[in-house]
């Protein structure tokens, strides 16, 4: 099957939850996804057998807000009255490859008690990159089979988050 | 009585060279001999290189990303320049691309060669660990002569390569090539008839084919149970398209199938490296590069001697990169541990462990 075929395949099953697609690159296709709606999108793609888990990452925003001004996943998430005026959200991004073609689902999730489901029950493989996640960017990552830090230290003070943009190395 | 016997025995290896020369920190639960679970802490060297990557400019980054590891130094030097390039929509020159493959395939002749070392030696055969060690010095003198540096190479700068190959030069590595190419011969004999060997790799650490993709493993460890992924022949980078390589497979999925697909890797990387000797293109080494890249966002995967080394790059338009995320393969490969030890004498752990060639520097990134 060719690329695009490939992605448009995605494109499809992922049809339900879509809040917004992309094509940043001729063989990625970025979904827009709720937070919510996560694992009914990957169960689908693991359903249909639509390629692997390459990785799970996360963007933290600070001071760029002004960029999701017409983002209505942002301004859903303000109505929502769980971000404070000033906050600036955080970004989940799940990759998924298959062959040449990587569809990322991209979640917003607001700075402050920013939660996502665990997706172990379906692919076992992400638990590692949840740890991470929970840990380098304070994205709760509930009922992962494993909630304890993969990387940092157990004396690790709490609600300290390294890869989110307002840590400055050192000065902690 | 009854409590006793539900009460789990946890057995804690590490943190100080669980096996290997690394720090990391696993706890078996046991039943007498027998594992019943696994679980894992990395971390201990971590140096958070993807935090500092976000404070330095596009080339300072270069170096520090390929000291992530020091086995894989060039993947990661080839994973970034290659993204780092697509953002700015520069191509680099095909003499360039050629050689950046070049030496990532010696790089995987090293790496494999480092890890059968590392694997016999926790199988209790010293002289086969010796013997690996001491050929794989042919390839690391083989390195030095080409960039001028065992390890960490540097041989990418963005936008080509800074080591240009002659003909002496080729003719070294020709001689250097086929040395190991009949010590590998040597090699697969033993992995594959020594009784004593065999003892400790048949049917250990088996996974099917579903059940390596249900645990995600990646490169080598994955194409021992028959999962057809690799990067270099599913999207080729560099200059996989016009040397392209075999896809090595093996359908037994156990440790001795790991040790069969990495010594026969070997003899495909030799023949790609001579192609590439005979065929090499002429030309210039570097494409000239902008010092801010343009906004954006991209992701570059190749194929690490590992397996799949993916790295997210987001550009925000200045000097300095936004976020560079670096999902190395050993993070995916841990699985097999965790997800294979149940069942086995808590004494396989080392050798399941070794197999997967774990590289800890991979993960505490």
């Amino acid at each position: 099957m060719s690329t695009e075929a490939t992605l448009q395949t995605a494109q499809a099953l992922l049809a339900p939850w879509t809040k917004g697609a992309r094509a940043p690159e001729p063989d990625r296709l970025d979904v827009l996804i709720d937070a919510a709606d996560l694992t009914a999108a990957v169960q689908t793609l693991h359903d249909a057998r639509w390629g692997y888990l390459a990785a799970i990452t996360a963007l933290d925003y600070l001071g760029k807000t002004a960029s999701f001004a017409q983002d209505a996943r942002w301004q859903a998430l303000m109505a929502s009255g769980r971000v404070p005026a000033d906050g600036a959200p955080l970004e989940a991004l799940y990759f998924f490859a298959a062959g040449r073609a990587i569809v990322t689902l991209r979640m917003l999730l607001p700075r402050e008690g920013a939660a996502i489901a665990s997706i172990c029950g379906i692919l076992p493989s992400a638990s590692f990159f949840e740890r991470e996640l929970s840990e380098m960017f304070g994205i709760t990552v509930t009922e992962t089979p494993d909630p304890n830090h993969l990387f940092l230290p157990e004396n690790w003070p709490a609600g300290v988050h390294p890869l989110r943009k307002d840590f400055a190395p050192g000065r902690q | 009585m009854e409590n006793e016997t539900r009460e789990k025995f946890i057995i804690p290896i590490g943190p100080q060279h669980p096996a290997l020369k690394e720090p990391g920190h696993f706890e078996f639960s046991v039943d007498g001999e027998t594992v019943t679970g696994a679980t894992v802490r990395l971390g201990y060297v971590h140096r958070g290189i993807e935090k500092a990557a976000e404070e330095r400019n596009w080339v300072q980054d270069l170096y520090l990303l390929e000291r992530i590891c020091g086995i894989c130094s060039h993947a990661h030097a080839l994973a970034y320049s290659l993204g780092v390039e697509k953002l700015a929509g520069v191509t680099a020159p095909p003499r360039a691309q050629a050689i950046r493959q070049l030496v990532a395939e010696l790089e995987r002749v090293h790496s494999h060669l480092l890890w059968l070392g590392v694997s016999a030696h926790e199988a209790g055969f010293d002289t086969l660990f010796m013997f690996s060690w001491r050929d794989r010095e042919t390839i690391m003198d083989v390195l030095e002569g080409l960039t001028g540096n065992r390890v960490n190479y540097s041989v990418n700068v963005l936008g080509g390569v800074k080591a240009d190959i002659d003909d002496a030069r080729a003719d070294a590595i020709r001689r250097g090539i086929d040395f190991l190419e009949e010590r590998t011969q040597h090699y697969l004999k033993i992995a594959t008839s020594d009784e004593t060997f065999l003892r400790r790799t048949r049917g250990v650490g088996y996974t099917s084919r579903e059940q390596a993709e249900e645990l995600g493993l990646v490169g080598p460890t994955a194409r021992a149970a028959n999962v057809a992924r690799d990067v270099r022949v599913d999207v080729p980078y560099a200059a996989y398209t016009d040397f392209p390589v075999q896809m090595t497979l093996d359908t037994r999925g156990d440790l001795e199938a790991r040790f069969v697909v990495r010594i026969r890797e070997l003899f495909e990387s030799y023949r790609v490296v001579r192609q590439i000797l005979d065929r090499l293109p002429a030309g210039e080494l570097t494409a000239r590069m902008p010092r801010r890249i343009k906004e954006g966002e991209t992701v570059s995967r190749i194929e690490a001697p590992r397996g799949e080394l993916f790295y997210f790059i987001k550009s925000n338009g200045s000097d300095k990169p936004e976020r560079i995320k670096v999902r190395t393969p050993s993070i995916c490969n841990f699985a097999v541990v965790t997800g294979t030890a149940k069942g086995h004498q808590l004494a396989d752990m080392p050798m399941i462990l070794a197999g997967m060639d774990p590289c800890f520097s991979c993960n505490d990134r």
